[in-house]
């Protein structure tokens, strides 16, 4: 409601006169003079009495008149889009958008969150409708546009603080998408949220249409004391045939006081390990290492969980290992003599991550059980094996198979292996007269090459090759090394499952000295692990990460999901579309077993929370307001939203309002007068 | 109003005096002037009518010895005689401020003035001494009793001002302690205390023998409480003010003046003290007529 004329309000003071009247005055203008009340005052009514209100109906109509009156005089008239939605009852389209992600779970976020919701909810009208859409890193309507407030208040409590990162953008996508879809006037998203900072980019395509209106609720609080353990990291070393692990966690200390003397403490298998110390200055990390333990089994849990805090679930890092596998190698040689691969063999020898199985053999030797059971086989200068052909060593390279071929002399290119084998084979190279030959070019994209892609990550160019085997590659195969005068140092082809890759110098001392240079071991562990398709073992995953359980999958079956809450999904056999993906929702241990055998220990894996949901910095809401809605502020997006207005004294002219008051106002002065009148009958004293 | 050559001889209204002159004002028991035998002294003296003999004692006056009864018994005996002489006249008037009310006619004090007025000039006619005291809350100004002091008595009348709360018991119980000689004690009051404070406030002036006569001044409207608009009534001595619906009150509080005044006529009636309620509305001389009418009426009673 408006005044034309506010400044008649000034009048509402006038309200304070009855009262003080009848507190303050205690005479009349008129006094008498009187030799004594001695008498006046022994009549049992005390003088007192003036002091206090006596009639308070009688004083709360004086008053109300007088607001009345002045209220009358100041030409009251009610907004004309207040007016209008009077009229036509402002039906209103709104959207919950309740956050729900993690870092909800911070002392009482996620109570006073659900609080508000419930309040957006009873402040709905008959005919408004409302959308409860729950989000954290993606957005789903958990309620459609209801107008029943019940359900919707069933559904706020029902909802819970999820593992889940915090995105605003799918949320704010879907709350347009819902709003654009509403025939409705009148349309409204309400984002409750802690407002983390880590979840808005503002590169976000989310943009409001004129007309829709983005209220922010904040329950973030001002002081956050919160740590965490964002990472662990594991030293893996053998012994006595046995792998063991040294486990190191960081703590990271978001808040503005240091903490002191927090336990940390390592859980493996149930068991606690340790329990460590560890010190954080305010708003830095920290790390604690553990006791070397040894890792006698595959999927063994882990947990390190560090002091206690308002958000509890950021202090539990969980992890699972397993027990590294060898990647089995055979190394074909061109003939019988040992040293044919002494750099070769040696050089894949001293892996770690994963170690290599080698077996050296030669042509005239190999069988074509041979390549059974190997992940890679390095024809290392020597014809193609008979072992090998008629589709042999083809079969094994497209079950995923490697094969790296080492160009040399020896090396031929067997007419029906065109299929295996990538590019033509030229003639040798020799590059000894002049300056020697080096390699020029490196595929840094490539996986082999892209350890090396930082600077002082390897030089390449220090090597000398004297002589190398010419070779035309063929439409679809890769060159991912050249030689500094363009011919093709390695080659790809990819083949089924498997991969070929085709180096076209020795690598030995013969015609390059590449082998007693520092990327030499580098270089071949990459070349062996690429085309053994090596992934490292993952100890953990971030909650978001969608788990390809085909690639997992040792065995065609069914198989059985068990969420760290317990819950079990069935995944028909692996490789069927979606359902061998398995989306990590939840923070904890996830295990994955065979549904046909029952025994042997399930598959653990382990899910962490996204490490930026522990930084709880607040954004400010009115920046990413205005980013969505494209005003500055709330106020000035409504204002655009609204038609044109009538001018104040036409809605006032319309509406009239004063005359009621008027008419009300004297009509209680009237009825003033006549109870006064009957009351100070009856009254000895004023 | 007009003035006269002696201060205050407005009081005396010729009319007034005019009827108030064929009257006598008379004593009570013992108070006993000699001025035309209408007064006998309460003291033995030099008088000619014998009382009685007394045994002579060493230091008496050896010319009073009666010696026709010293010869006849041969011892001495001094001769007593009733003393008829004037007697004392003080009027107490009460000056405090509730005396200074009035709501038609003349105020309180200026009434009671002229009673006094009145009553000193019928004493000093009959040759009695005259004084007088004015008191609030203590003793204002004082006139000793004399022969000569009736002009005295009048300008201290003209010059009183109601200015002070007032008190009974403080001055009279001082008055009492001043009074060695008994006399006749006029006191002019509004009387606006309990009727046992005032009593034990008076009963001091009667301890020497004094014949106390009360006159309790009133207005009408004191009386009638005629008052028709509502008003705040202020207390003229201690400055109170009460909002007051007359109209309301009025039953009320003339059943209490009412009890007052007879709890005051009983308890003067019991002790003896001559009590006379004078209205500032009814004419002087009537209210002084009434009074000596009722003295002299009790005199032949006795």
């Amino acid at each position: 409601m408006s005044f034309l004329t506010p400044f008649f309000l000034l009048g509402l003071g006038a309200i304070a006169v009855p009262v003080l009247v009848h507190l303050i005055q205690r005479e009349r203008k008129r006094v008498i003079e009187f030799p004594s009340l001695m008498f006046v005052r022994r009549i049992p009514y005390q003088s007192v009495r003036r002091r206090r209100i006596r009639h308070w109906a009688l004083l709360l109509l004086r008053a109300a008149a007088i607001a009345l009156i002045v209220a009358a005089f100041a030409r009251p008239f009610l907004p004309q889009s207040a007016a209008a939605n009077a009229v036509t009852g402002g039906a209103r389209e709104v959207v919950i958008l309740l956050d729900q992600s993690a870092s909800m779970g911070y002392g009482d976020h996620w109570s006073r969150a659900q609080d508000a919701a419930r309040t957006v909810v009873r402040g709905l009208g008959a005919d408004d409708k409302a959308t409860l859409v729950l989000f954290a890193r993606n957005a789903e309507e958990n309620m459609r546009a209801t107008a029943d407030r019940s359900r919707l208040e069933a559904a706020i409590n029902a909802a819970a603080v999820s593992s889940g990162a915090t995105r605003y953008g799918p949320a704010l996508k879907l709350g347009e998408s819902i709003l654009s879809r509403s025939s409705l006037k009148r349309r409204e998203a309400v984002l409750i949220s802690d407002f983390q900072k880590s979840g808005w980019s503002g590169s976000d395509d989310a943009r409001f249409a004129e007309g829709m209106t983005l209220t922010t609720v904040s329950v973030a609080s001002k002081d956050t004391a919160n740590l965490s353990v964002p990472s662990v990291s594991f030293a893996r070393s053998t012994f006595s045939g046995q792998e063991r692990v040294t486990v190191t966690a960081g703590l990271s200390n978001k808040g503005d006081q240091p903490l002191t003397d927090v336990p940390v403490t390592l859980t493996v298998d149930g068991h606690e390990i340790e329990t460590g110390r560890a010190t954080v200055a305010p708003h830095a990390s920290s790390s604690i290492g553990f006791t070397q333990f040894t890792l006698a089994s595959a999927n063994v849990r882990g947990v390190v969980k560090a002091g206690s805090d308002p958000m509890p679930a950021d202090n539990s890092f969980y992890f699972a290992l397993t027990p590294g596998e060898a990647v089995s190698v055979v190394i074909v040689n061109g003939t019988d003599r040992a040293d044919d691969s002494l750099f070769l063999s040696k050089a894949l020898a001293i892996g770690t991550t994963p170690t290599f199985k080698v077996d050296v053999t030669s042509t005239s030797r190999a069988a074509s059980g041979t390549f059974d059971k190997r992940a890679v086989v390095v024809l290392n200068d020597t014809i193609f094996p008979p072992a090998g052909a008629g589709g042999v060593l083809k079969r094994f390279v497209e079950r995923g198979g490697g094969l790296l071929v080492i160009a040399g002399d020896r090396t031929t290119w067997p007419s029906n292996e065109t299929e295996l084998l990538p590019g033509k084979l030229g003639a040798a190279v020799d590059r000894t007269s002049g300056r020697s030959g080096s390699l020029g070019f490196l595929d840094y994209s490539h996986p082999i090459f892209e350890v090396f892609k930082a600077p002082r990550s390897g030089d390449f160019s220090a090597a000398h090759v004297f002589r190398y085997r010419a070779l035309q590659p063929n439409p679809g195969d890769r060159v991912i090394a050249r030689f500094d005068d363009g011919a093709v140092a390695a080659l790809e082809k990819t083949v089924g499952a498997g991969r070929v890759i085709v180096w076209t110098s020795p690598l030995d001392d013969t015609f390059t000295d590449i082998a007693v240079k520092p990327i030499f071991l580098p270089l071949v562990h990459q070349l062996a692990r690429y085309v053994a398709h090596y992934e490292p073992a993952t100890s953990w995953y971030t909650v978001g990460q969608v788990l390809d359980l085909t690639a997992r999958a040792k065995a065609r079956s069914d198989r059985i999901v068990v969420t760290p809450s317990g819950e079990r999904q069935n995944r028909i056999s692996a490789g069927e579309g979606a359902e061998g993906l398995l989306e990590l929702e939840e923070q904890g241990i996830y295990e994955v077993r065979s549904a046909v055998a029952s025994g042997g220990r399930p598959e653990a894996i382990a899910v962490n929370l996204d490490p930026a949901e522990s930084d709880l910095t607040a954004l400010d809401p009115n920046e990413l307001v205005a980013t969505v809605t494209g005003h500055a502020s709330q106020a000035q997006a409504q204002s655009a939203t609204e038609p044109q207005e009538m001018t104040r004294e036409e809605s006032e002219r319309r509406q009239g309002l004063w005359w009621y008051l008027l008419l009300l106002g004297l009509a209680i002065l009237a009825a003033e007068t006549m109870i006064a009148n009957h009351l100070s009958r009856k009254e000895k004293f004023l | 109003m007009e003035q006269h050559a002696i201060p205050g001889a407005r009081f005396v209204d010729p009319k007034v005096l005019g009827r108030i002159g064929n009257l006598e004002i008379l004593a009570r028991t013992v108070v006993e002037g000699f001025i035309n035998g209408l007064h006998r002294a309460p003291y033995f003296g030099a008088s000619i009518d014998f009382a009685e003999h007394r045994g002579y004692v060493a230091g008496d006056d050896i010319r009073r010895v009666d010696w026709r009864l010293y010869a006849r018994t041969d011892r001495y005996y001094v001769k007593q005689y009733e003393a008829d002489t004037n007697t004392n006249l003080s009027v107490l008037l009460d000056i405090s401020r509730s005396m200074s009310f009035a709501s038609r006619g003349i105020p309180k004090l200026e009434y009671a003035s002229y009673v006094g007025a009145c009553l000193a000039y019928l004493a000093q006619r009959q040759r009695d001494r005259v004084g007088m005291i004015t008191f609030d809350n203590d003793l204002v100004d004082h006139v000793p009793p004399s022969a000569k002091h009736f002009n005295v008595v009048l300008h201290t009348l003209d010059r009183a001002k109601a200015a002070r709360p007032g008190n009974l018991a403080v001055p009279l119980n001082k008055m009492a302690e001043h009074f060695k000689r008994r006399g006749i004690l006029v006191l002019l009051s509004d009387f606006y205390e309990e009727p046992d404070a005032i009593l034990d406030a008076i009963k001091p002036l009667k301890f020497i023998g004094n014949d106390l006569i009360v006159f309790h001044v009133l207005d009408q409207a004191e009386i009638d409480f005629g008052f028709e608009d509502a008003s705040s009534f202020e207390d003229l001595e201690s400055g109170e003010q009460i909002p007051v619906v007359p109209e309301s009150l009025r039953a009320e509080y003339r059943s209490m003046i009412k009890a007052h005044i007879e709890a005051l006529t009983t308890k003067f009636s019991d002790h003896r003290i001559d009590y006379t309620l004078l209205n500032t509305a009814e004419p002087l001389d009537r209210a002084l007529f009434s009074y000596l009418s009722s003295r002299e009426r009790l005199m032949r009673v006795r």
